[in-house]
């Protein structure tokens, strides 16, 4: 059968449908191909009847009998079914042997497991990477049908999934996942491509460090720089990646540092000391160094660093320079965090004494790396240095603080710094030792209010699982062992109440009614901070003091009713715990409340409270 | 009681969301208390809500194939998460204590006992439900309005093919619209999904060429139904005594929806059938506004390729069972079967799983069919009728499976004959891509499932690879 003749009048009565059928009669193409059907119709009863429908369809409708559309629409049906029968199957060409690999991979997981994985990796929308990342946990991705899906999720736009599929679940199916991969790297591509190539590198093991060479000599520049990266830990490459480092090409050197850094040989760490001191990569060299921890070479940088800063200007003149010269040392803190070394203890102190030469070039950053690495130190000699160092400038006051709390005892801390001062400052609030007095303050609130990590469920709303960080006050316990307790008089007097909360314990009746008229105060002023943290520590505080329940728990249930602008997005955990505690009779005027509460969290918490309290009546 | 698994209760979740929440009932302890009856048949046990009390749930294997869910809690869904929770609990390996069975369940079950003696002793006596009466006026009333609504599709039809395809304009999708609405009017539920199907069909301007090839055929489909409807309307209105067709699909092409009892009367059952579920997909039909579940099956014994069908409608998706992939073989006393061609679709009441035993993969590959040729012969023949499924699926089995130098995945029979594989666009995805993750022993003296369809403006028939069955292990490529 002429399969082409019938596919050439498919395309005609195609353009019919296209441009209507009240084109059709007269039209000269249908007309042409209608004696090839006359011809064939003599042999085959098909061919005669599509060439009556092309007849009949070819004549101008009259307006009456069957309408050219109608005409048209038989045509097609007939020649539909005849086209039907003639669908070509067979292949162009002789089929070979697939090439198949052995991942062993399974089809275990059900439609619907999949089927949320498959929507997770082919749409975008939230909630997509804790579906992956579950799914891989469960070791669905051992499923074929997820591997394509996987391997589409380098190129993944949200890059969190991308690296996951990069680090975790393409490596896990092992070295025949690499040989995949670099049949299909296109090492001319971009960031999806760069991380096909880290995925075979990780993938592939020793393998595949060949093609990753192939790569580092031949891709684009990312590919490239990637691949150079993969390198660093294999000596054979050595030769290969010193050469890399003189690269014309910046993000080809860096990649080459950041390998030769890796790789943390000596001839590496050579020339990484080398272009540091060439001073041109000195920046891309520290960002290489960073992730080494090569104590030679950071002692090397020591020395160099030390040589520079002593030649640094000794004044503030010629600005351009004093600039040019910062830059350049810059970088020495970047490589050097972390480090200690002799070197170093003796540049730091160097840089202590030559405090006002540095503050006046405006180096503070190296003044503050001092601070730092003198609080570490935990010496006596560095307290001492961080003493002369806060007489300079008070911004140093709290590294001063905290270096004298890893030398002294509690009660000697309390005498140094609460007990000798409260007088000074008593007499005479100069402006230096109110602003002393507030870095003493905010050190200590640094170290007692947000101290302990809490995670905990949002119970009251089981349907929405989530979970909540808090950072909550030191409990009363670890305070008594690390802290004098004097400190609270001194709380009281320089009127901090976040602390006071945290340090009143029973017994101290004045840090009760200290808190109390805290309270009262909040209640009367005019312009009420909308801190809701404020109750939450006063509770607290008061509960510290050894405030018992009933009494409590009444005063708290009548704040809650006065304080209209008392309205948290939540309830801390403390006062949340607190609010368990209420008598069952308390629920009718918590649910009182309920219509205050602007915000869903606080709502759903006082209606799990109402729930509670109800069960126990 | 059966052996309880997690993918078991997987399976009788309604859909994965109720297994998640399930699942964090137990992992957020909600059980306040877990329970088992002495014998072990019934597990019972509560769970904090929201509410002040307690749900107190139960799942009762008194009859172990279908296990009772029964929970106090207000959800529509069933089984609710709860119930599930319960489950997962179990299978956790949680402590449950050994407790007398609950009042409530007990008199629950008392209940069901008394209904199935009821029944048992209705099906004794051989009282048959009385045959219904067919209201012979409202009949030819509906019949009247039937063929009023194929009269108003067709000029709708005609009207469009005089105008051309190219002149259609959103003006004139929005009337195909309007009329699709009409059709509801007039009891052709049936033609109304076509209308719709070929509305969205203009709607999509991706690929306008690909997209006249698509709306021409629809047009084309249309205009045989239109006619062969009205045929069967006439005939159907002259003698209101006429059964329905069950022999082929025009009665559903007409928006019938065939009972069960129905079925059974035109004698389309089958007893005693064991089906294997060798390939499973779902997606979202919006010409039938449903989620459609489709399941093709083997039946072991024949070798008919059947396939099951879950519709579920938008409105109703929620509430409704997500139907899933399905791996053991299923036992069923009686299996319904509708009017169809190739794959008919089949419904069951009952079923009973089994594990798959190796006699049972050599009676598949035994009913594989292992000459193109015929196959590709029925397979077209089908194609042809205008109204019939254009995408039929059947078994094939396959000497070796291989790959020309153009990149064309082939399959080749005993006889040498080779047959292109590739994804068709009827499926929503594609499954060539992972030939070449199988290993190479899976691709020679394999079965494939296959689903065909045919490009028209290409005049080619291409074969679609579901699944691979070789060496006693089933590969799924699609679900």
């Amino acid at each position: 059968m002429s399969t082409a003749l019938l596919q050439e009048l498919y395309q005609e009565v195609r353009r019919l449908y296209i441009a209507g059928s009240d084109l059709a009669a007269g039209d000269f193409r249908l007309k042409r191909l209608l004696p090839q059907f006359q011809q064939l119709g003599e042999r085959a009863a098909v061919f005669k009847r599509l060439g009556e429908g092309i007849t009949s369809l070819l004549e101008p409708g009259d307006g009456q009998g069957t309408p050219a559309a109608v005409r048209l629409q038989e045509l097609t049906l007939l020649l539909e079914s005849v086209l039907y029968t003639q669908g070509v199957t067979a292949p162009e060409g002789t089929p070979g042997e697939l090439r198949s690999r052995n991942l062993s991979l399974d089809t275990k997981f059900p439609y619907r497991k999949l089927a949320v994985v498959r929507q997770a990796l082919t749409t975008t929308g939230s909630g997509r990477y804790e579906i992956v990342t579950e799914a891989f946990k469960e070791g669905m991705f051992q499923d074929l049908r997820l591997l394509p899906l996987a391997i589409a999720a380098l190129n993944d736009p949200y890059s969190e999934i991308a690296e996951f599929s990069m680090t975790e679940i393409l490596p896990a199916y092992g070295p025949a996942i690499a040989g995949y991969l670099i049949e299909n790297l296109n090492i001319a591509g971009g960031k999806s491509e760069v991380r096909k190539l880290k995925t075979i590198a990780k993938a592939g093991g020793t393998e595949v460090l060949e093609e990753i060479f192939q790569a580092a000599e031949t891709g684009s520049d990312d590919i490239r720089a990637a691949a150079i990266e993969c390198l660093g830990c294999h000596e054979v490459y050595l030769p290969a990646l010193l050469e890399w480092s003189t690269d014309k090409k910046k993000v080809i050197r860096e990649a080459a540092y950041k390998a030769l850094a890796t790789g943390g040989s000596p001839q590496g760490e050579d020339r990484l000391y080398e272009a540091f001191a060439a001073k041109k990569d000195r920046e891309l060299v520290a960002d290489a160094v960073v992730y080494s921890s090569s104590e030679p070479l950071a002692e090397r940088l020591s020395v160099l660093y030390m040589q520079e800063l002593r030649e640094a200007p000794q004044e503030n003149v010629d600005k351009k320079k004093t600039e040019e010269v910062w830059s350049r040392i810059r970088p020495f803190a970047t490589v050097l965090s972390g480090q200690r070394n002799p070197q170093l203890d003796e540049l730091y102190s160097y840089v202590i004494q030559e405090y006002a030469r540095f503050a006046s070039l405006g180096y503070t950053t190296i003044i503050n790396e001092a601070a730092w690495y003198k609080q570490r130190a935990a010496s006596e000699s560095a307290f001492e240095e961080l003493q002369q160092l806060q007489k300079l400038d008070s911004r140093y006051f709290p590294h001063y603080f905290r270096a004298a709390q890893q030398l002294m005892t509690p009660d000697e801390l309390y005498r140094h710094f609460g007990g000798t001062m409260i007088n000074k400052l008593k007499a005479v609030v100069t402006k230096d030792s109110a602003q002393r007095n507030k870095l003493l303050m905010d050190t200590i609130k640094e170290q007692v209010m947000t101290a302990e990590e809490l995670l905990y469920d949002a119970v009251w709303d089981p349907q929405r699982e989530r979970q909540y960080r808090e950072l909550g006050m030191l409990s009363p316990e670890k305070i008594q062992a690390a802290w004098d307790l004097r400190w609270l008089d001194l709380f009281i007097h320089r009127d901090v109440p976040e602390l006071v909360c945290a340090f009143a314990h029973p017994g101290h009746e004045e840090s009760r009614r200290y808190l109390l008229n805290k309270l009262s105060e909040q209640n009367n002023q005019q312009k009420r901070q909308r801190n809701h943290e404020f109750f939450t520590n006063i509770f607290t505080g008061l509960e510290r003091s050894g405030m018992q329940d009933p009494e409590l728990l009444e005063l708290m249930m009548s704040v809650m009713e006065n304080e209209k602008n008392y309205n948290p997005y939540r309830f801390d955990y403390a006062q949340f715990q607190q609010m368990l505690r209420f008598p069952a009779s308390f629920s009718s005027r918590l649910e009182a409340l309920l219509p205050n509460q602007r915000y869903y969290e606080s709502r759903a918490q006082l209606e799990y409270v109402i729930h509670q309290l109800r069960s126990r009546e | 009681m059966p052996e309880l698994t997690s993918s078991y209760v997987d399976s009788l979740a309604p859909n994965a969301a109720a297994i998640k929440n399930g699942q964090g009932l137990v992992r957020k302890k909600s059980f306040l208390q877990l329970h088992t009856s002495e014998n072990g048949e019934l597990l019972f046990g509560q769970c904090a809500g929201s509410g002040k009390t307690p749900y107190e749930c139960s799942v009762d294997f008194i009859t172990p194939e279908s296990p009772v869910f029964r929970c106090t809690c207000p959800s529509r869904q069933f089984p609710c998460k709860h119930a599930l929770g319960l489950l997962y609990a179990y299978v956790e390996g949680q402590a449950f204590t050994p407790a007398p069975v609950p009042e409530d369940v007990a008199s629950k079950r008392e209940k069901v006992e008394k209904r199935e003696e009821n029944k048992a002793k209705q099906a004794a006596e051989g009282t048959e439900s009385k045959p219904k009466k067919v209201n012979k006026s409202a009949l030819k009333k509906k019949i009247g309005a039937q063929l009023e609504g194929l009269d108003l599709l067709e000029k709708l039809v005609l009207s469009l093919i005089r105008g051309g395809l190219s002149t259609i304009d959103s003006k004139t999708v929005k009337t195909v619209q309007e009329h699709v609405k009409q059709l509801g009017n007039y009891y052709l539920s049936g033609a109304q999904t076509q209308l719709r199907h070929f509305a969205l069909l203009l709607g999509k301007a991706e690929d306008r060429e690909e997209g006249y090839t698509y709306a021409m055929e629809q047009l084309t489909r249309l205009h045989a139904f239109i006619r062969k409807g009205r045929v069967y309307l006439t005939a159907r209105a002259e003698d209101p005594e006429l059964a329905l067709d069950h022999e082929s699909t025009i009665d559903e092409w007409l928006g019938h929806a065939w009972q069960l009892s129905e079925l059974r009367e035109y004698g389309l059952v089958k007893e005693n059938v064991e089906l294997l579920q060798l390939a499973f997909y779902s997606y979202d039909d919006p010409a039938r506004q449903e989620f459609v579940d489709l399941g093709y099956w083997l039946e072991t014994a024949g070798g008919e390729i059947h396939r099951t069908v879950n519709y579920r409608p938008y409105k109703a998706a929620k509430l409704m069972r997500e139907e899933d992939s399905f791996f053991e073989l299923a036992r069923i006393p009686l299996l319904y079967t509708y009017p169809g061609d190739m794959n008919v679709r089949v419904r069951y009441e009952e079923m009973t799983p089994r594990a798959i035993s190796d006699a049972d993969f050599d009676k598949v590959s035994a009913k594989a069919s292992r000459s193109y040729a015929e196959t590709l012969k029925k397979v077209k023949n089908q194609l042809k009728n205008p109204l019939s499924d254009k995408t039929p699926v059947v078994l094939l089995h396959a000497a070796s499976v291989g790959v020309t130098e153009g990149g064309q995945y082939v399959i080749t029979d005993e006889t040498g004959t080779g047959l292109v594989l590739e994804d068709i666009p009827s499926l929503p995805q594609g499954t060539l891509e992972l030939l070449p993750f199988l290993p190479a022993t899976t691709l020679k003296d394999c079965c494939i499932l296959v689903m065909f369809e045919h490009l028209l403006d290409q005049g080619r028939l291409i074969a679609q690879p579901l699944t691979l069955i070789q060496g006693g292990s089933i590969t799924r490529l699609l679900y």
